[in-house]
């Protein structure tokens, strides 16, 4: 069965908060370059990964994953303010 | 943290690898039935340097032959996913060959296989999984 890709916010969420893949990783107890694949987009992660992903960022889990691309979070903070 | 070397090096010397032991089995064989001598000798000793070194390079320094001798209760979901798949495409390459082998073996009603084609064997089916991870993914 052929997995539908899974678009997330990771890598601005990352940089927002000014860690790094290797504490990032550590954090979630992954390998470092899994976040990379999944930064990338390359890699679906399973709802548990997604889920420590939500706890470790405190975000809900539909705001960082999505099976369409995201749009960028300034767009959307403007939006909101409209 | 593992060193990272580029998908085409990667492939590059996971070709040589395998070249070096074809050709140590090639040697082999022809100094068997030709008789030894230095120049074969010489030969298998030259292959060999280059057959450990490229593995060294290719499977240590990547950590990759680690990788794949795991246990999967040490390695992340992805990890797993990429070894798992590893191991079915190998296990496939690996039953063929020895099929291809024990039927050309039956075909020209040679006797058992000998040490060194088991040795090399041995060693494919142990490096498969990692030459095939080297092959394919982005990062290792």
């Amino acid at each position: 069965m052929k997995s539908r890709k899974i678009y997330n916010r990771i890598l601005v969420l990352r940089k927002e908060r000014n860690i790094t893949r290797q504490k990032l990783a550590e954090e979630i107890g992954v390998n470092f370059q899994t976040i990379g694949y999944l930064e990338r987009e390359e890699y679906n992660p399973s709802l548990d990964l997604a889920i420590k992903l939500s706890e470790y960022f405190g975000l809900p889990v539909e705001f960082i994953f999505s099976t369409e691309p995201q749009k960028p979070m300034s767009q959307e903070l403007y939006q909101n303010r409209q | 943290m593992n060193k990272q070397i580029s998908k085409t090096s990667r492939r590059f010397w996971v070709i040589i690898n395998y070249l070096s032991m074809f050709l140590i089995l090639g040697f082999f064989y022809n100094g068997k039935s030709c008789g030894w001598s230095h120049t074969f000798t010489f030969a298998i000793i030259i292959t060999a340097g280059i057959f450990i070194l490229s593995f060294i390079y290719v499977y240590g320094i990547t950590h990759l032959w680690k990788l794949v001798h795991t246990s999967s209760k040490k390695l992340d979901e992805r990890q797993v996913q990429v070894v798992h798949r590893a191991l079915q495409i190998s296990y496939s390459i690996f039953v063929i060959m020895v099929l291809l082998i024990i039927y050309s073996y039956a075909l020209v009603e040679k006797g058992p296989i000998d040490v060194v084609l088991a040795a090399c064997l041995l060693y494919l089916a142990h490096t498969l999984p990692a030459a095939f991870i080297a092959w394919t993914e982005k990062e290792v």
